[in-house]
């Protein structure tokens, strides 16, 4: 990117804005970053023209095929086109920093009351739903890789031989890519 | 840091750039926002930082709260053993890779990716990636809650968002009461 004095300062502030206004945004995400999706695009594609709609698009559905929170990649690229690596850092720590501090104090009430019935009664009646949950969204992923039933087929073929085989799953993704390259999916 | 004081033995195994590393390597592998298999790999399986039944509570924890689920989950496991600084350099393990990729390659990534050929390539391993999220998902379930109880809110859960597409948010306002309710009743019942 090529740039003037001006377009530098203005840039850095557009940083700092789309910064602030992920942290704010990242503490109202309960379930996740998925559930503020709508009013991120209305803050950067709406509110500022930061991206264009289809570039919106676009960084979704490549953050899902990139390694890592794919979120953190999506709003990093977002951060960047905003002002460059300053601003892709700042995205990052922005929509990340905020719940990692209530997480740091919540986890250690959660581990002090380790012991507590209470604890143990939410946390057994929690964690099945949010076993349920994981499922699902494994479910959507699958169906957003390959909407066919040849799609549906690899997930579950994938599925199956990483619960009855201890291969390295990585031997499983390289499979999925060769299937999918020659189109056989 | 008074939870690290308390397991003075598993402080000494787990190392900050131990985490650091941990966390990168779950990065690397997870794909498409498909961590679970890879964090659960890491943690459970390879280094046993977590039970089985300890790592389901912490991630539904981190699930709970707001944010990005995996960044929560460094901070848990990176200040379980090494306090404040473990959380950053489990973090910084965890949130390296897509920062990287989006300030060096930024643009670049994205004229690649618009290839026929590596959009097959790439929707291939995110349909094998799904499988490993659900494969890792049912380990948590089958060993640790396979009372009918806790089967029949996960499967209810699972169709609230497959079958009803309700919002993820009111799913959870439904059931996780009702949940935790029906875990009551059987603590009491003992």
């Amino acid at each position: 990117m090529v740039k003037v004095a001006g377009a530098v300062s203005d840039a850095s502030e557009s940083s700092l804005t789309f910064s602030a206004h992920l942290a704010g945004l990242s503490l109202i995400s309960f379930g996740g970053i998925p559930v503020i999706l709508p009013e991120l695009h209305q803050l950067i594609v709406v509110t500022h023209g930061w991206v264009s709609d289809a570039e919106f698009s676009d960084f979704f559905a490549l953050s899902q095929i990139v390694p890592g929170p794919n979120f953190v990649f999506m709003l990093s690229l977002i951060g960047w086109k905003v002002g460059g690596a300053f601003g892709a850092i700042g995205a990052a720590l922005g929509v990340t920093g905020p719940p990692c501090a209530l997480t740091f104090f919540g986890f250690q009430l959660w581990h002090r009351f380790h012991d507590a019935s209470w604890r143990l009664i939410v946390s057994r009646g929690i964690v099945p739903v949010t076993i349920g949950l994981i499922i699902a969204s494994g479910w959507v992923l699958s169906r957003t890789a390959n909407p066919s039933w040849r799609g549906l087929a690899i997930t579950a073929a994938a599925a199956a031989l990483m619960l009855r085989a201890r291969w390295n799953p990585l031997w499983l993704l390289g499979a999925g890519g060769i299937l999918g390259g020659f189109s056989l999916l | 840091m008074v939870l690290a004081a308390e397991q003075p033995d598993i402080d000494a195994r787990v190392t900050l750039s131990a985490l650091f590393a941990g966390f990168l390597k779950a990065a690397l592998c997870g794909f498409g926002g498909a961590l679970l298999p890879w964090a659960r790999r890491v943690i459970v399986e390879e280094r046993r930082w977590m039970s089985e039944a300890e790592f389901a509570d912490t991630l539904s924890l981190c699930q709970f709260l707001p944010g990005v689920n995996f960044a929560n989950l460094a901070v848990c496991v990176g200040s379980k053993f090494r306090g404040p600084l473990g959380a950053v350099a489990a973090f910084l393990g965890l949130t390296l890779t897509p920062l990287t990729i989006a300030v060096v390659i930024g643009a670049g990534y994205l004229q690649v990716a618009h290839f026929a050929v590596v959009q097959r390539v790439l929707g291939g391993i995110s349909g094998a990636a799904a499988g490993l999220v659900i494969a890792a998902a049912f380990r948590m379930l089958t060993s640790q809650y396979r009372h009918p109880v806790a089967l029949l809110f996960a499967a209810l859960a699972f169709s609230g968002i497959v079958l009803t597409h309700l919002p993820l948010t009111l799913v959870v306002a439904g059931l996780a009461p009702l949940s935790i309710g029906a875990s009551w009743l059987r603590w009491r019942a003992r």
